[in-house]
């Protein structure tokens, strides 16, 4: 075998085990789980009591967006608590990349409120 | 190299953009106007021709005259070199003369969907093209302007030509492009292998100068592989057989001016591109190219006559003996002598006038009778006589008769296949001479089936009483009168090439005189 | 602790970016306060943006003829710089950015879609774009790549109620970031052998030999498959045609020509910088994607009826001769044509494939259909459109004297002086590929020029928005002008300009 196909068998070598590797979590748990199937089980989830309505009904695109809100402060605190640690080896530089992150975010605030999300009712 | 008025060619070449520069600005709607700066901006480029002509130094024919080069895409080393010997001085006239006369026919023959301004655009673009292409010194240039050519044609077929038009054209445009993709690859291999085997690489450039000096150096066996690129290229542009069969598709499909710029000038950029580049870059690969194209452009002579015999259309004839006189004249070039080369280059210009009259007679008789089916003409002789007599007229001069231009072009190539050049007969790899003799006598008995083909669509045609169907008529189905002789139009057009189809079958030194010395100094390259 | 200092920034090298970050901000502020029935000045103000950005582009060619470090400072020298090879490329993002802009103005406010977010995120994806071009560094790469992929994903599915351009974004974003993750994948590892994300460093450590040369296999096949998705090869191509089609009509002409563009800058960056000795695994690799792309495209694009699509599949052949440079690289010393023919291939490309999009656009607004049959006798009514058109089809094709031509040629000239059997194999694939193109070429032309015009539609004269007739005629002048004055661009793309690209 010539080197150069040698060089791709590391490329087969490593699809190949990806994919035992896959089929076997998938396979040894589908072998060693009970299936006892039930109507009962079929039903969708819901805090234990007996589902109302459809499954797949929809929520209000509301929560969506207050969660995206969400996320976006919290990213910004998790960013803005280890630079506040080292704020004085960073100095200026810091600082300033640190208001342009923030004015970015704050951006991403106001463009909220313009579009209504704020307000709730 | 003659570097005088420089300018000269290049306003020869590019005049036509002005002309459609203008044309663009005028409405749609004013035709006569569209029609008359594209007339006047034709006539001023063939007037920058015929001082071309004075200017030019006949003594010096061999030389390159308004040379001049500038730089053009430096990093690849393609220039903007441009010059004019004795070899492209008839054809780059000839295709003035050519789009002038044409334009003069189209003036009331638009043919449908009319839309006259595009029609004469598209001229004046192909003119561009054709002139280009025997001007330019550099194969980049040239490869640019043999494409330019291949739009305009496309859609003259396409949208001004008959029912069957869209298959033709298309057929027309794959095969072409499907040559000149190979083309280019093989040109630019050249290059690249010129490149690497110069003792000065920096200078390598795509200059004709650069090839004359390097590619015969090229090694043979690789010199073989390029020329084979070129060969398809050009080859299909020619038509030689096998690449031919776009040819009686497009040209029967396409309107009578399409059929006559193409039969006079675009079939011959295909054997000008054998003449001016693959045998003189790549002697070494001629020579084992050369036997056979001189055996496909014999089959091409044969099969071509034998294509007229079988045909019931008019057009469909002539453009099948568009492939047979090809291939007289690629018999002439594979024969690698000063006057096979010779006698090629005047069968392409005599081909040009002769077949451009007769595709010229063929659209006036199919706007008189509305078909071209050979068994339902007869007795034009009669019912139009001028347009008779210039189809005997034609017809004469195509099979060659003495005396007509005609046979310049076929007589010189029989004689030089005879005795083929020396490195054919006496190299290593085999002598030749027997199968150029063979060749020689088929191909004899090729302009025998001429004679046959075109004196028997004469005599169908031409002889004997009107037949019934237009008999009566003066009128067709508009009741007006349709089958009238041969108009002002028509006169003005086609008498230049009627008077050209005598004077070079009187006098061919006129343009033998010019061309052989460029064409001595060519085939220095085989040796004696 | 690790002392920490803070970078010198060359200002006036990162004034492209810094106009568009303010743009950016800047339009999104004037959406969010101006009426509803003026937004469309947000269009003209991206446009400015854009022109905008480009100023300091070319002060920066006019005086610094040398290499500028963006940043320089402990570490970080030499991983985002401005070289001639990034000036030339992000001028060719910007303008063609501007273009796209040019062509969105009708569409987008006639379809009543959100038009200030439609522009902030264009813009947006162009500053991921300008970024690429000066990245020499795995996190800037990948940071460049996110960001000019992420708003094309939103933009593929602006049309909210129409559901293949929902299609067309899913397809898109959920093949995309499977791509991004490839890569990812793909690029630690190359930081993991070479202990740096600085490509010319990872160039000099990925040679193929010793203990890792498994890994170094698996993280260069990564990578150009991460890129491969972005830019379309076949058999990573599945995405492309459906979000062609679904997407709105400018938004397939970014993709086409901007985002593709910029998915082989990045591929270019990292042959040139990260492999240059790994040829032996990316030739092959590239060689066999070449091909197959080209044909592939090809043959499928011969079979469309819809012209968007088969625009699309035409641009993935056309990325196929573009790969089939790249393949070249590196095989006797062909380094500097190849490089040469890919940035020569995408600005011609841009500058050909957005006209024909413009000519899809205006026609469209006419028969509200982009199927070719509704092209029939376009000819009869539309001549200007028509004639532009052909052109743009033409130089598709590589017919001479229009841009496409040179392209072609520049391609083909780095295969055949690569030379051996993978140049000269490659540029025969080609140069049969190039034939079966113009095929589907010439049958658009056809049904402009020689079809009747079909039953029933509208001949009256069409009229042309002046922000299209300026699209057309820059697009339009530039196609010809490449064609025939080549030399304008010809002399970009030398190797020195390429910093830290492997030399010998």
């Amino acid at each position: 075998m010539s080197d150069f196909l040698r060089d791709y068998l590391n490329v087969v070598w490593f699809a190949a085990i990806a994919l035992v590797l896959a089929s076997l979590l998938l396979g040894i748990s589908a072998i060693i789980r009970p299936n006892k199937p039930s109507a009962e089980k079929n039903i969708a989830y819901e805090s234990g009591v007996n589902p109302v309505g459809d499954g797949w009904s929809q929520s209000q695109v509301r929560y969506y967006i207050f969660a995206l809100l969400f996320v976006v402060f919290d990213v910004e605190a998790v960013f803005i608590f280890p630079w506040a640690t080292r704020l004085e080896t960073y100095g200026t530089f810091g600082l300033v990349e640190m208001g342009i992150f923030v004015f970015v975010l704050l951006l991403g605030l106001v463009y909220a409120w313009r579009k209504g999300v704020l307000r709730w009712v | 190299m003659i570097q005088e008025q420089q300018w000269l060619l290049s306003l020869g070449t590019f005049l036509p953009l002005a002309g459609v520069l203008v044309m663009l600005f005028i409405p749609k709607k004013d035709e006569a106007m569209a029609k008359g700066v594209a007339l006047l901006t034709a006539v001023a480029t063939l007037g920058v021709g015929i001082y071309t002509l004075v200017k030019f130094d006949y003594g010096q024919s061999q030389k390159l005259q308004f040379f001049t080069t500038n730089k053009w895409i430096s990093p690849i080393k393609a220039t903007y070199t441009i010059g004019l010997d004795g070899i492209s001085l008839p054809l780059y006239i000839l295709s003035m003369v050519i789009t002038v006369l044409v334009m003069v026919y189209s003036w009331n023959h638009v043919p449908n969907p009319g839309n006259a301004k595009a029609f004469f655009i598209l001229m004046l673009v192909l003119q561009v093209g054709m002139a280009g292409t025997f001007v330019a010194q550099d194969l980049i240039l040239f490869f640019v302007f043999f494409e330019l050519v291949l739009l305009p044609m496309y859609f003259m077929i396409g949208v001004w030509g008959g029912e069957n038009r869209q298959y033709a054209s298309l057929k027309f445009f794959l095969y072409t492009m499907f040559g000149s993709a190979l083309m280019l690859v093989a040109f630019i291999a050249m290059f690249i292998v010129t490149k690497n085997h110069a003792t000065n690489p920096d200078a390598a450039n795509f200059s004709f100068q650069w090839f004359h000096a390097n590619a015969p150096g090229i090694a043979r066996n690789t010199a073989i592989w390029i020329f084979g690129g070129m060969f398809v290229g050009f080859a299909v542009k020619v038509p030689m057989f096998p690449f031919h069969t776009w040819l009686p598709d497009a040209h029967t499909q396409a309107p009578t001016q399409g059929s006559v710029i193409l039969a006079a000038i675009l079939l011959k950029l295909g054997t000008y591109g054998f003449v001016r580049i693959a045998l003189p870059f790549l002697p070494q690969a001629a020579k084992t190219w050369a036997p056979i194209i001189a055996v496909l452009a014999v089959i091409g002579i044969i099969y071509g006559a034998l294509g007229c015999l079988a045909q019931t259309d008019m057009k469909r004839l002539i453009a099948f003996s568009s492939v047979a006189h090809m291939g007289f004249v690629m018999l002439g070039i594979s024969t690698l002598t000063p006057l096979g080369i010779n006698a090629a280059l005047f069968g392409m210009v005599a081909h040009g006038l002769i077949t451009g009259m007769l595709f010229f007679v063929a659209g006036s008789v199919k706007e008189r009778y509305h078909t071209l089916e050979i068994k339902r003409l007869s007795g034009m002789l009669k019912q139009v006589p001028h347009l008779g007599w210039i189809l005997g007229f034609c017809a004469m001069a195509s099979l060659g008769l003495p005396g007509l231009a005609g046979f310049w072009g076929e007589f010189p190539a029989l004689l030089a296949s005879w005795s083929p050049a020396t490195i054919l007969t006496d190299s290593a790899m085999g002598n030749h001479e027997l199968l150029y003799r063979v060749l020689t006598v088929i191909s004899a008995f090729g302009t025998v089936l001429a004679a046959g083909y075109l004196l028997w669509l004469y005599q169908r045609t031409a002889f004997g009483e009107p037949s019934e169907e237009f008999a009566a008529h003066g009128h067709d189905d508009h009741g007006h009168s349709d089958i009238h002789d041969v108009n002002v139009f028509e006169w003005i057009a086609w008498t230049p090439l009627l008077i050209g189809i005598v004077v070079l079958g009187v006098v061919p030194s006129l343009m033998f005189k010019v061309m052989d010395p460029a064409v001595q100094q060519l085939t220095s390259v085989f040796g004696k | 602790m690790i002392a920490f200092s803070a970078p010198i920034v060359d200002y006036h090298a990162l004034a492209p970016e810094l106009v568009l970050a303010a743009g950016i901000c800047l339009v999104l502020l004037v959406d969010l306060f101006v009426p509803a029935h003026r937004r469309w000045i947000t269009g003209t103000i991206s446009g400015l943006v854009l022109l905008g950005a480009l100023l300091p582009v070319v002060t920066l060619a006019v005086l610094g003829g040398d290499v500028r470090d963006v940043l320089s400072g402990d570490g970080i020298s030499g991983r985002y710089v401005v070289d001639n090879f990034a000036l030339v490329l992000k001028a060719l993002f910007l303008l063609s950015g501007y273009v796209v802009v040019l062509l969105s103005t009708n569409e987008i406010e006639d379809g009543g879609y959100y038009q200030g977010e439609y522009y902030v995120l264009l813009l947006s994806s162009v500053l991921g774009m300008v970024m690429m071009a000066s990245s020499r560094d795995l996190v800037s790469v990948f940071v460049a790549l996110e960001f000019l992929s992420i708003p094309a994903y939103m933009m593929a599915a602006w049309k909210k109620r129409d559901r293949k351009s929902n299609e067309a974004g899913v397809k898109y974003y959920l093949l995309g970031v499977f791509a991004s993750a490839v890569m990812l994948y793909g690029m630690s590892l190359l930081y993991g052998i070479a202990g740096s994300t600085k490509l010319s460093v990872i160039g000099e450590k990925i040679t193929l030999s010793g203990p890792r040369t498994g890994i170094e296999v698996i993280a260069v096949v990564f990578v150009i498959v991460g890129f491969s998705f972005k830019v379309s090869a076949v058999p990573f191509h599945t995405w492309a045609p459906d979000t062609y089609e679904g997407a709105p009509t400018p938004v397939t002409a970014f993709l086409s020509v901007a985002s593709k563009a910029a998915g082989f800058v990045g591929l270019m960056i990292m042959v040139y910088l990260a492999f240059p000795l790994a040829r032996d695994v990316y030739r092959p690799f590239l060689w066999v994607l070449a091909a197959l792309t080209m044909t592939v495209g090809n043959l499928v694009a011969l079979k469309q009826k819809n012209l968007v699509r088969m625009l699309a599949y035409s641009s993935v052949s056309q990325g196929g001769f573009i790969l089939m440079a790249l393949a070249m690289a590196f095989t006797n010393g062909s380094e500097e044509s190849s490089l040469r023919a890919i940035i020569v291939y995408l600005i011609i490309y841009a500058a050909t494939n957005l006209g024909a999009f413009a000519v899809v656009i205006a026609v469209a607004r006419r028969t509200k259909s982009a199927e070719i049959s509704s092209y029939g006798g376009l000819f009869n009514y539309a001549p200007g459109l028509t004639v532009m058109m052909t052109l743009f089809l033409a130089s598709l094709a590589g017919i001479p004297p229009l841009g496409g031509w040179y392209a072609k040629f520049g391609a083909f000239r780095a295969a055949v002086d690569a030379g051996g059997g993978w140049g000269y194999t490659i540029a025969i694939v080609g140069a049969a590929n190039a034939v079966v193109a113009t095929a589907y070429y010439i049958t658009v032309m056809r049904e402009m020029w020689m079809k009747p015009v079909p039953e029933g539609a509208d001949t009256s004269a069409v009229k042309v928005p002046a922000s299209l007739v300026a699209a057309l005629t820059i697009t339009g002048l530039a196609t010809l002008a490449f064609g025939v004055v080549p030399g304008i661009i010809a002399k970009v793309g030398s190797l020195t300009d390429l910093t830290g690209a492997f030399h010998g």
